[in-house]
């Protein structure tokens, strides 16, 4: 297995290459001119022509590549075309709190998720599964940017219990991983209801309650354990698709995370910033599916990997 | 089995009791748990009702930069006339006004600029500011390899000159009429501190103002103190100020609701009504300097006749525009600029006629009127404006259709055109704020024949021999009568020409908690705090 993840963990360097060649090429296709917008609606056409000339948007596409990946390559992200700033401590400042939320929406996504599910298949048609398959779905159809303000609205303005945004202590990270993870519960709640209906259905089932075993040993450790697989398949899909949602979400509770940092280098066309970004997405998706493979073999031992 | 759902209730009632839990959770938790992100920050500002005299600031996106030299960005002005001032500066009306400096004289010639400063003035560094700190700070703006936002503002002065520590003598090239507005923009900087970092001098503000920079985490929070020497005493009131971009208006406004902010800007329209008459909150409004208006391409058919362009002002009610667009927040635009800019004048005519705007269509040939198209950004509010200017079009027979375009997009297609006849743009439902409140500002850019796209922003292709003279001629004044009056005949032939749909002026709204007072947002959109004082 370890032979297996280095593979694996190579094959990303040529993967990250080809992403790093499409982001370049797409970002300089979209219109729009960043020294046009950093210099502001009364600028001049001089002015203008100064900053591409000092951003270097002057060169020839090929040659503005070659510069970008031999900084690249000595771990040099460069500067912000907007704010001047470093784009690794831009990134360094605004990872950890979206890395917080995530994580955190996860986890409760991934509890939430499979107690229900779980407690649905167990209590088929009755109405636990009732109460569970309404919560799911409902969770699943309410729209995240309306759900963060009608929290922000009970729980902050109303009840005063939350902070409406920004991440000054754990208690603003409440409110926006509930929003950012809902979707996903929901997700998880069904899929892992079907997963452990098709396992409850399985020979060995039978023969644990057969041989004596008491309810809980059968559900939780068999029963749950197998059917967790394509549950793990689902979750790590959806954590690659947070941080698409961490976009909203960040926007409506105001956190300075990567999410808001790709719509602000967007509006701007911060190149720098959004290549840095998207190559960070684009390994963490990476890293993320690798997770993901290794831990069937975690959860199912008879699953090899063969390199 | 028996056991079975006691265990899953049990543990579900858990699972809800350390939810709640975690909701009620006292304030002395807040130190624990998940605080590895706000490590630099201070929990104090998290509460800003709490604390006395420290108020926190919502805006609604991004500072770009603290170089006050380079920001082009009302945010970022705001914020760098917190901890820095220029010799002038402006009043609530846009006037200019003395700051650092105590007195100005203009030479006959008006080439001459000798400005007496301030004495016993500091910069947060502990230097003093004179005569040459401020030859440093235009010597920088200046310098051709910084390439700064100022820059062009400065590129009339010849040569400035110290001849004593408290003077300050500018020698212009040509005389220049909205000089003093453009040395209004440029803060002073310690030279000291530009000596010593100057590539960093945006992530470290080193300037003479009320404020002392204490931190900036781009995209969550600027943090600035109360500088403890000001120079103008009793000033500021408060012992800092925390601004943080807040990009979502129901997010802000909760902010302002829970105490989280003292004061928000801007305050979404839409929500003015919902806070009226609540108790603890207060919203001011103010005219800003921000006209709206559409551009209609004079060297295109059928706006190519003058009478098209009439027609199009007649037609569009510019009240209902007011009521139904801005929410009732906002007013005529009865000139080329606002009310709030230098040299305005006011103009009459163009009341919601539609008969006329029949009759004006069938004498230039178009009785049953003709199809064009109208661009704008796709940010909701502008969406509606151009649907209504639409529907208010359609009754005189005009069939627009409305194109909404991403801002970079849009800029792109206006801008990327090198020859009047390669522009597609026909109209254009948009914005303009001059940045100093100048009347230069607010003119030259758009209806001098030299500023064409990509030059500048003549998107109207407006091009009238007289009034690219009277350009030339009220910039290079030295009366300010006389400039005022040259400005008079711009307006006034601008208007009778209608390059433009004129559409409205902005209200600048904020919303402040009822016991802050004294943070204002000037009608060009930056927030002035030097007053604020919590009641």
């Amino acid at each position: 297995m370890g032979r297996y993840a280095l593979q694996r963990l190579l094959g990303v360097i040529p993967l990250l290459f080809v992403v790093s060649v499409l982001v370049f090429m797409f970002l300089h296709l979209i219109p729009g001119d960043p020294a046009r917008l950093i210099a502001g609606q009364d600028a001049t056409l001089e002015e203008i022509m100064g900053i591409r000339q000092q951003l270097g948007l002057d060169l020839p596409l090929w040659k503005q590549y070659v510069h970008y990946m031999s900084n690249l390559l000595s771990g040099d992200l460069g500067n912000s075309i907007q704010s001047g700033l470093a784009v690794t401590d831009m990134l360094m400042s605004r990872v950890m709190p979206t890395l917080w939320l995530t994580f955190l929406s996860m986890a409760w996504a991934l509890l939430i998720g499979l107690l229900i599910g779980v407690v649905s298949a167990v209590y088929r048609n009755r109405w636990p599964d009732y109460v569970g398959t309404l919560a799911a779905i409902s969770g699943m159809s309410v729209p995240g940017f309306w759900l963060g303000l009608v929290l922000i609205q009970i729980f902050s303005v109303e009840l005063g219990w939350f902070p409406t945004g920004g991440v000054d202590t754990w208690k603003s990270y409440i409110l926006p991983s509930i929003t950012l993870g809902m979707g996903i519960m929901s997700m998880l709640a069904r899929y892992s209801r079907s997963s452990m209906l098709e396992t409850l259905r399985e020979d060995y089932i039978r023969t644990g309650r057969a041989k004596g075993m008491r309810e809980y040993v059968v559900i939780g450790r068999h029963a749950l354990r197998n059917s967790l697989i394509q549950v793990v398949t689902v979750a790590g899909l959806q954590f690659g698709f947070l941080l698409g949602g961490s976009v909203m979400v960040e926007t409506v509770f105001s956190i300075p995370g990567l999410g808001r940092l790709l719509v602000d280098s967007i509006l701007f066309r911060d190149y720098t910033v959004i290549q840095a970004l998207l190559l960070i997405f684009a390994t963490q998706f990476i890293l993320i599916n690798l997770i993901v493979d290794l831990l069937y073999g975690v959860l199912n031992p008879k699953i090899r990997y063969s390199s | 089995m028996k056991s079975k759902p006691k265990v899953w209730s049990m543990f579900m009632l858990l699972l809800i009791m350390a939810v709640v839990a975690a909701g009620c959770g006292n304030q002395a938790n807040n130190s624990a748990g998940n605080n590895t992100t706000a490590t630099s920050q201070p929990q104090e500002t998290g509460t800003a009702a709490g604390s006395d005299k420290d108020i926190v600031i919502a805006i609604n996106s991004n500072f770009m930069t603290l170089d006050p030299h380079n920001a082009s960005d009302t945010h970022s002005i705001s914020a760098a006339r917190t901890m820095y001032e220029g010799l002038m500066g402006f009043d609530e009306n846009m006037n200019v006004i003395p700051v650092l400096a105590t007195e100005h004289k203009i030479s006959e010639d008006g080439l001459v600029y000798t400005f007496t400063l301030q004495e016993n003035v500091k910069f947060h560094d502990g230097t003093d500011f004179n005569a040459e700190a401020v030859k440093a700070n235009i010597a920088r703006i200046q310098d051709e390899q910084n390439n700064l936002r100022l820059r062009k503002s400065f590129a009339k002065v010849a040569s400035v000159e110290t001849p004593d520590a408290k003077t300050v003598v500018f020698t212009l090239s040509e005389p220049y009429n909205a000089f003093l507005n453009k040395v209004a923009m440029a803060p002073m900087i310690s030279p000291k501190a530009l000596a010593e970092n100057s590539a960093d001098i945006m992530k470290s503000p080193v300037g003479t103002g009320p404020f002392m920079y204490k931190e900036w985490t781009q995209g969550d929070r600027l943090v600035v103190v109360k500088n403890p020497n000001y120079w103008q005493a009793g000033l500021p009131m408060v012992d800092s100020v925390t601004f943080r971009p807040v990009p979502e208006n129901g997010a802000r406004i909760a902010m302002l609701k829970t105490g989280e902010a003292d004061f928000i800007y801007p305050m979404p329209t839409e929500q003015v009504s919902e806070v009226e008459g609540q108790a603890d909150i207060i919203v001011d409004t103010t005219e800003s300097t921000i006209v709206r208006y559409v551009t209609l391409n004079t060297m295109k058919k059928p706006f190519d006749d003058v009478k098209v362009r009439q027609a199009i002002n007649y037609a569009i009610n510019k009240e209902a525009y007011i009521k139904v667009v801005k929410s009732g927040l906002g007013s005529k635009l009865d000139s080329t600029m606002s009310s709030k800019t230098q040299y305005y004048s006011q103009q009459t005519g163009y009341d919601y006629d539609v008969e006329k705007a029949k009759q004006l269509l069938a004498e230039a040939g178009y009785p049953d009127g003709f199809a064009t198209e109208i661009w704008g950004e796709n940010e909701s509010e502008t969406i509606k404006g151009m649907q209504f200017i639409q529907q208010q079009l359609a009754l005189v027979g005009i069939k627009v259709e409305v194109k909404s375009m991403e801002g970079g997009t849009l800029s792109d297609q206006i801008n990327s055109v090198q020859t009047p006849e390669e522009a597609k743009v026909q109209m254009w439902y948009v914005s303009w704020s001059p940045s100093s409140g100048d009347a230069d500002g607010a003119t030259r850019g758009l209806f001098s024949s030299e500023m064409f796209p990509p030059a500048g922003s003549n998107t109207a292709y407006y091009k009238n021999e007289n009034v690219d003279q009277w350009i030339a001629d009220a910039n290079k004044s030295t009366d300010s009568e006389e400039a005022k009056a040259i400005y008079a005949d711009i307006q006034k032939t601008i208007w009778e020409e209608a390059p433009w749909a004129f559409m409205g002026v902005d209200q600048i709204i904020s919303g402040k908690r009822s016991n802050l007072e004294g943070v204002k947002v000037f009608p060009d959109g930056s927030i002035n705090i030097l007053k604020a004082e919590v009641k």
